[in-house]
């Protein structure tokens, strides 16, 4: 019943505890490890409950979704500024630690043109360095330096979701809910890997449905998913 | 080396310790010319020291030793390990440990900023590939630093990380002066590393 290729534990279920690859046995290949997995000398054992997946041509990782957020380099999140200090604005991630935002941190920003956001404003912010122990830094540009649609988000919703959602939402292919729902209404959305997600519109009852159907949509398939969006759009219309 | 074989009293803070007539105030003790008298203003022991015969004052001097008196206390200049407690992205704090060969008896705090981590490139500094929280590091103290913290500084080629232990738990090998390797997983680390040893 055992069988030890390790073809068999990916795209499956596996628990904390799980060895799902033994090194003495997969010869001389360098293999890399993401999240969620651990080497003890030659095993390799699984840390958090998740889906085991392998990507071409030596990555292994465990994909699981929860409400709690760990940062990690070159990730898109949406964070809510708790304070501001002469270099840094403090931001809230869903981290275990606030995140510094540096003033300068923007395009075009200098010494002079510092913005200034107050308390609660929602920020669409690029992770640049998470190391553990220290507070995670961010920015307000892409890596070549423009603006490239982070900063303060005006008007909307938003509302916090868990980190499987929203990598779900961020999937290309689109992912079918905002697929659904972008044939019959017109919204914007803004998804952080955070576990945040903001949608704004022109009217707030599509606010509440567009949110509530992304909230309904975790666990639900393809087809079921457009089922209940076309089920919600058949109430309004 | 024991004290208890000189029989000298304990005293408190507001102790009388005798008559400014009789008695000159050294440390640990102060003179209020209102009543004219000696009070101590530490918790320790008190001891008098014998006048010099050639001052023109020939009063002994009192002096009161606090518990934390006998302890290393660092010095600018003076070579220090500490541990690192916390790493953030333009300095390091440390909790110095040791002065010298002396172990110090109350908390002294360090900081070693970005720009005392090595001696190149000092703008290109990462701290996080120098330092990480619970890695012993040799430092040289710079100076008294603010309120809170010494300065201290590991640009030398002997100073820096000591002892640091892996993401795995195990005790990592230096490599060279920036890395530092598992002995378990064979992962290698960046440090700032001392360089230990005899000449070679």
């Amino acid at each position: 019943m055992e069988d030890n290729t390790p073809a068999s534990f990916v795209d499956q279920l596996v628990v904390p505890g799980d060895v799902v690859l033994d090194l003495s046995k997969m010869g001389n290949q360098t293999i890399k490890l993401g999240g969620g997995l651990h080497q003890d000398c030659d095993a390799i054992t699984v840390t958090k409950a998740g889906r085991l997946r392998f990507s071409k041509p030596n990555k292994y990782w465990v994909e699981s979704s929860q409400k709690r957020y760990v940062p990690c380099v070159e990730d898109t999140v949406l964070g809510i500024v708790v304070d501001s200090k002469a270099d840094n604005f403090l931001v809230d991630i869903k981290g275990p630690a606030l995140a510094f935002l540096p003033v300068l941190a923007f395009e075009g920003g200098t010494r002079r043109n510092i913005p200034k956001f107050e308390a609660g404003t929602l920020l669409y912010v690029r992770v640049v360095k998470a190391n553990t122990g220290m507070n995670p830094e961010l920015s307000c540009t892409d890596a070549s330096g423009k603006a490239a649609e982070f900063g303060p988000l005006k008007d909307g919703y938003m509302f916090e979701s868990s980190t499987g959602l929203s990598r779900m939402l961020l999937s290309s292919p689109t992912c079918p809910v905002l697929e659904a729902l972008g044939k019959k209404l017109s919204f914007e959305i803004a998804v952080g890997l955070n576990g945040r997600v903001w949608v704004n519109a022109s009217s707030p009852s599509t606010v509440i449905l567009v949110a509530n159907a992304i909230m309904n949509s975790e666990s639900l398939s393809v087809v079921q998913q457009k089922i209940m969006v076309d089920k919600l759009l058949q109430r309004i219309q | 080396m024991q004290e208890r074989e000189e029989a000298e009293e304990l005293v408190t803070p507001g102790e009388v310790l005798g008559k400014g007539s009789q008695l000159k105030a050294g440390r640990g003790a102060y003179f209020l010319p209102q009543n004219g008298t000696v009070y101590a203003s530490l918790t320790g022991r008190r001891s008098l020291i014998p006048p010099s015969p050639l001052s023109s004052d020939q009063r002994p001097t009192v002096e009161v030793t606090g518990h934390s008196a006998h302890g290393a206390i660092p010095e600018p200049g003076s070579i220090v390990i500490a541990r690192v407690t916390k790493v953030m992205a333009r300095m390091a704090s440390a909790d110095i440990m040791c002065v010298g060969p002396k172990s110090v008896r109350e908390k002294f705090t360090g900081i070693i900023r970005q720009q005392d981590v090595r001696a190149t490139e000092i703008d290109k500094v990462d701290m996080h590939s120098s330092f990480r929280p619970g890695d012993i590091v040799r430092a040289l103290v710079l100076s008294l630093g603010d309120a809170r913290a010494y300065f201290l500084s590991t640009a030398k080629n002997e100073l820096g990380v000591v002892s640091a232990e892996s993401a795995a738990g195990a005790t990592m090998v230096p490599m060279s002066w920036t890395e530092m390797q598992c002995p378990l997983t064979g992962q290698i680390e960046q440090r700032k590393v001392a360089k230990v040893g005899g000449q070679a």
